[in-house]
């Protein structure tokens, strides 16, 4: 299967089952949609009325260019991953490598489109004692079996409102990571109300990254991210993020937003973003029922895909100056990616990642907690709703049929079951307004690497 | 006159035979929160690639 479209001045053609990545020239991009439903003498003769100023020779020449790539398995390759699908959680079944611990059911502010109803999760304020932390950490050391990289992310509500705990458990985990043959790498999600020289010491030391929650303009992050009074958060945070971020000396965040109806135009977000000197971005639509007032719309889709396109245009014109930034769904490594079984695989929710309630409950991720129905055991058991599980546990690209045939399967891996679940009902489900967001964004991030790998080139002149 | 560019990418038919080791991070863990993609992913595997 292939997929060919045209972007920022570029013919762009990927091969989805074996990865590659071709830029071709008009007469090329035409042959190959002729290709495969035809025979050469057609694709030739089609290919010479569409471009009747190119030589008949050199229209040939061109078709056996693309005749030799599929004979060398980078275009038309066939999909034979399939009978992997599942092998990879088979083969790690019951191993745990990544843990979202809730270590705050409670939030210092009140945001209107919280997914986490204000931190509480439809349930009672509750913040993690130690005891339960600590266990959570053996739990995970115990279930993580010959892995030595181990996740774990301090969230919440806000997890600075228990800021002590997620220090003490810190402290627990580095001094047992050595003898137990493990690597802890630990982030932090953050409003920002409750950061100081504390936090800021502290996570650079301790946190592999930091995610900075943000929405961009004054008016937008203030319209949703108010605390209990209603008063807006932005002139509050902006300055300990930007402290944060400078302590931080290179070592990863992310400034995290969410955008909503109130904003499909979204790059205006980023670019307050880029002014307030920040540049490793991550901006979300926002996870909310349909019908919800913040909720994304079918009038909001183009406007947002449009946003995404100009969001690459911008990327690539600050590179070129010399001011680059990263927006997280864009960051694409073609030669260092994931094998093949992690992009079949999908997320890990439910098998190799969960997250942990104040109370030590078990979720699938941290998108499910309060649905009763998702609890999975506890730290204490572990997993109990061996049923529930499995049905993650067979979440994966092939599970879902919409997903067969789709040419960015290998990128997304299926989606996110939460999503799915919330929008469908079955986390076997596919969100399908998800879908062309991030269509869109992987046209966007690979289009951007293109344009970066030829300006890479010796002689590049772009 | 060559038609076509190749980007050098990573061989996903070939990472069939040497991948799955489960070291790389967790999708959404540490970034969006709301979303799963693993083309932004690292291999950890770096070695072996």
């Amino acid at each position: 299967m292939i997929h060919q479209y045209k972007l920022g001045g570029y013919n762009i053609v990927l091969d989805v089952c074996s990865g590659s990545v071709h830029v071709v020239d008009d007469a090329a991009y035409d042959i190959i949609a002729l290709f495969e439903s035809h025979s050469r003498e057609e694709v030739l003769a089609r290919a010479s009325a569409l471009h009747p100023d190119i030589p008949a020779g050199e229209l040939s020449e061109c078709y056996d260019q693309v005749a030799a790539l599929r004979d060398a398995g980078k275009l038309f390759a066939p999909d034979t991953f399939a009978p992997m699908a599942g092998e990879l959680k088979a083969r790690t079944s019951g191993v745990v490598k990544a843990l979202c611990l809730h270590v705050a059911h409670t939030c210092n502010l009140n945001c209107a489109y919280c997914f986490a109803s204000q931190g509480k999760y439809h349930g009672e304020r509750a913040v993690m004692s130690y005891e339960v932390g600590k266990r959570a950490l053996d739990f995970l050391i115990e279930n993580s079996g010959t892995r030595r990289n181990l996740e774990v992310d301090f969230f919440g509500g806000e997890p600075l409102m228990n800021f002590d705990v997620v220090k003490r458990l810190v402290a627990y985990a580095r001094s047992i990571e050595k003898e137990k043959g493990k690597n802890f790498r630990f982030t932090l999600t953050t409003n920002g109300m409750l950061v100081d020289d504390d936090v800021i010491d502290f996570a650079n030391r301790e946190c592999a990254n930091v995610v900075l929650s943000l929405d961009g303009r004054k008016e937008i992050h203030d319209a949703c991210r108010v605390d209990y009074a209603g008063n807006g958060s932005w002139e509050r945070i902006v300055p300990k993020f930007q402290k944060f971020v400078q302590a931080r000396g290179g070592k990863n965040y992310y400034m995290r937003g969410t955008f909503t109806h109130a904003n499909p135009d979204f790059l205006k977000d980023i670019e307050v973003m880029l002014d307030l000197g920040f540049n490793e971005l991550s901006m979300e639509p926002v996870v909310c029922a349909e019908g919800d007032p913040a909720a994304l719309t079918q009038e909001d889709l183009p406007i947002v895909l449009d946003q995404y396109e100009k969001l690459a245009e911008l990327m690539i014109r600050r590179r070129k100056e010399g001011r680059p930034f990263t927006f997280y769904h864009y960051m694409i490594d073609l030669t260092g990616g994931p094998c093949v079984y992690k992009r079949i695989s999908g997320c890990g929710s439910g098998t190799e990642y969960m997250a942990v309630t104040p109370w030590g409950d078990l979720y699938p991720c941290h998108q499910f907690v309060g649905e009763e129905g998702f609890r999975l055991g506890d730290i204490w058991q572990g997993v109990i709703n061996a049923e529930k599980q499995a049905e993650f546990a067979a979440c994966n690209v092939y599970a879902r049929p919409e997903c067969r045939d789709c040419w960015a399967r290998l990128y997304c891996s299926g989606g996110c079951a939460a999503n799915a679940f919330h929008a469908t009902g079955s986390v076997t489900g596919v969100y399908k307004y998800g879908c062309e967001l991030f269509k869109k964004r992987m046209e966007c991030a690979i289009m951007a690497e293109i344009d970066r790998q030829m300006d890479d080139e010796p002689g590049a002149d772009r | 006159m060559t038609h076509i560019k190749t980007i050098e990418t990573r061989n996903l038919c070939d990472s069939a035979k040497n991948g799955g080791c489960g070291e790389c991070q967790t999708s959404c863990q540490s970034a969006c929160k709301t979303s799963c993609g693993i083309a932004n992913q690292q291999c950890e595997k770096k070695a072996d690639k």
